[in-house]
């Protein structure tokens, strides 16, 4: 049996059409305003392949990547197993509720004096941001979800005589693993965001590095290739986590 | 066997502020056959989804007891097997994975799993249906395959909460039917939870009226020999021999079917009315 859609060739296709519409919009503006703030894309373009044979553009997206990859490594898997026991469990929420109220309305991008005071000015405190901007956002995904596991489902498997563990295993889990990824996708994009605004402190590596040091060396092409390329990250990061969902949760292909 | 000896459940009152407990079901007393079907009827709201639960061990009861034979019920019992009304798969689980889940928890490994699963599958027409997810086959399938998760486990008691309700009516016929094939195939009691008479009246050789609300108790027992394991299970020379659930379907249209019917509606009406009045 063959999921009748296919989302990966359809979405693929989409985001074709929705770039070409974005640089024909920025081409047409580009021409019509005429500054050096905004070359076209054609010469954004052209500095994004100079960047790119230089090995700079990769060193820079490396650099971010590595920040993203372990903010996340290091808040995904504590914030679900901290969410997760707080949904199914009273005395677990009790404490974990208030930590939610107090953490998850903070702008937290407005701690990074703090941060960098705390965890000084090498790549800790970067990572440190991003991943509690991740960690709050799936904590609150990851309780809401396991509150709402149908009870029958949690029975039936408790009919089976399965422990606590075996019950978190084989229910709370998968039941919550679409939720999670969902959260794990909102919450990457406003990491890349704040990664932009950790990058142009204390560092000479990264895109958000890139972006503003081009902006300060009045390289426009540059600062676009590198706007791009940040763009480009995030998309990835996106296409990923869509890439493990389709790997993790092939039962939810056959929903209409 | 099954008995319920001054059974009482009751739950938290709703608000966590609120002190006190809500009754459920008090006093409550039966005893249900050993290898046949038994059912306990009553309307919405009083209390026998929570004497299901208490019968599998899923809830402690306030106070009295559940015996199976002759011990008293403390937690999940192996050999008890439950059948929830929206039949409790898990959706990320195929139709095999759902119908091994028992043995999982258990502890059995994979191989050993796989061939205890097969012959059920098999014998409940599940066999094609292996790697098919949940949210892809009809309620009647899904029922199939809850019965096959039960099976799978070789119960001697099966509890079934509302089993056929979410199913539309011919359907609904078909997984009685289908249900009775399963029981003639081996030793099993059943207990079958349903707020319909008819249904009630036409699996089990025993029907306990469940009735009142905050608390229920169970105010009435019905009999039915003609419903008997001697009698309906006795057997056959033929076992594909479909002339039986012919015969059987004429029950639903003898007099005494219908008498039956009315005397449990009367039992439910005489006992008091519930919110909804909804006896069906």
């Amino acid at each position: 049996m063959t999921p009748s859609r296919r989302p990966g060739r359809s979405s693929a296709a989409g985001i074709a059409i929705a770039a070409t519409f974005l640089f024909g919009a920025w081409a047409v503006a580009a021409a019509a305003v005429g500054k050096p703030f905004l070359p076209s894309p054609a010469k954004a373009a052209a500095a994004f392949a100079r960047l790119a044979a230089d090995g700079a553009l990769g060193v820079h997206a490396g650099a971010s990547l590595s920040r993203v990859a372990w903010a996340l490594v290091a808040s995904f898997v504590p914030a679900a197993a901290l969410g997760l026991a707080a949904g199914r469990s009273a005395r677990v929420d009790a404490v974990v509720s208030p930590l939610v109220y107090i953490l998850h309305p903070l702008p937290k991008a407005a701690f990074l004096p703090i941060i960098l005071l705390a965890f000084g000015l090498g790549e800790a405190s970067k990572i440190f941001l991003v991943g509690v901007i991740i960690f709050s956002q799936v904590l609150v995904s990851a309780r809401d979800s396991a509150r709402r596991i149908p009870r029958q489902l949690i029975d039936s498997v408790r009919s089976l005589g399965a422990s606590r563990l075996s019950l978190a295993v084989l229910v709370v889990v998968p039941a919550s693993l679409p939720d999670l990824l969902t959260s794990l996708r909102v919450s990457l994009g406003t990491a890349v965001a704040v990664l932009f605004l950790a990058e142009t402190f204390a560092t000479e590596t990264g895109l958000g590095y890139l972006i503003v040091d081009s902006w300060a060396r009045v390289a426009y092409p540059e600062m676009y290739a590198a706007i791009i390329a940040m763009s480009l990250l995030g998309l990835g990061l996106f296409a990923a986590v869509d890439a493990a969902e389709r790997l993790l949760c092939p039962w939810r292909s056959y929903r209409t | 066997m099954v008995e319920l000896r001054e059974l009482a459940i009751d739950y938290p009152a709703g608000s966590a502020n609120a002190r006190g407990r809500v009754p459920a079901v008090a006093g409550a007393s039966a005893l249900f056959p050993a290898g046949g079907v038994s059912a306990i009827v009553g309307p919405s709201g009083c209390g026998k989804t929570s004497v299901a639960h208490a019968i599998a061990g899923l809830l402690a009861p306030s106070s009295g007891q559940v015996l199976v034979d002759g011990e008293p019920v403390r937690g999940v019992r192996g050999r008890t097997a439950v059948i929830f009304q929206d039949f409790g798969l898990l959706p990320w689980r195929t139709v095999e994975g759902n119908a091994a889940l028992p043995l999982e928890v258990a502890g059995v490994g994979r191989s050993a799993r796989r061939e205890r699963v097969r012959p059920v599958l098999e014998e409940l027409g599940l066999s094609g249906f292996g790697r098919f997810y949940p949210s892809s086959l009809s309620g009647g399938m899904k029922q199939r395959v809850a019965i096959a998760r039960a099976l799978v486990s070789e119960p001697d008691i099966l509890v079934m909460d509302e089993p056929f309700s979410s199913l539309d009516a011919l359907t609904r016929e078909a997984a009685q039917e289908f249900l009775l094939e399963v029981r003639r195939k081996r030793p099993l009691s059943i207990i079958v939870i349903t707020h319909s008479i008819e249904e009630a009246v036409y699996l089990a050789q025993s029907v306990f009226v469940m009735s009142g609300k905050n608390p229920g108790t169970i105010s009435g027992r019905f009999d039915i020999p003609e419903n008997e394991a001697a009698s309906r299970f006795a057997a056959r020379p033929d076992p594909d021999e479909r002339a039986d659930s012919e015969g059987r379907a004429d029950f639903r249209s003898a007099p005494r079917y219908l008498e039956l019917c009315a005397a449990i509606r009367t039992a439910l009406r005489g006992s008091g009315r519930t919110d909804d009045g909804a006896v069906a």
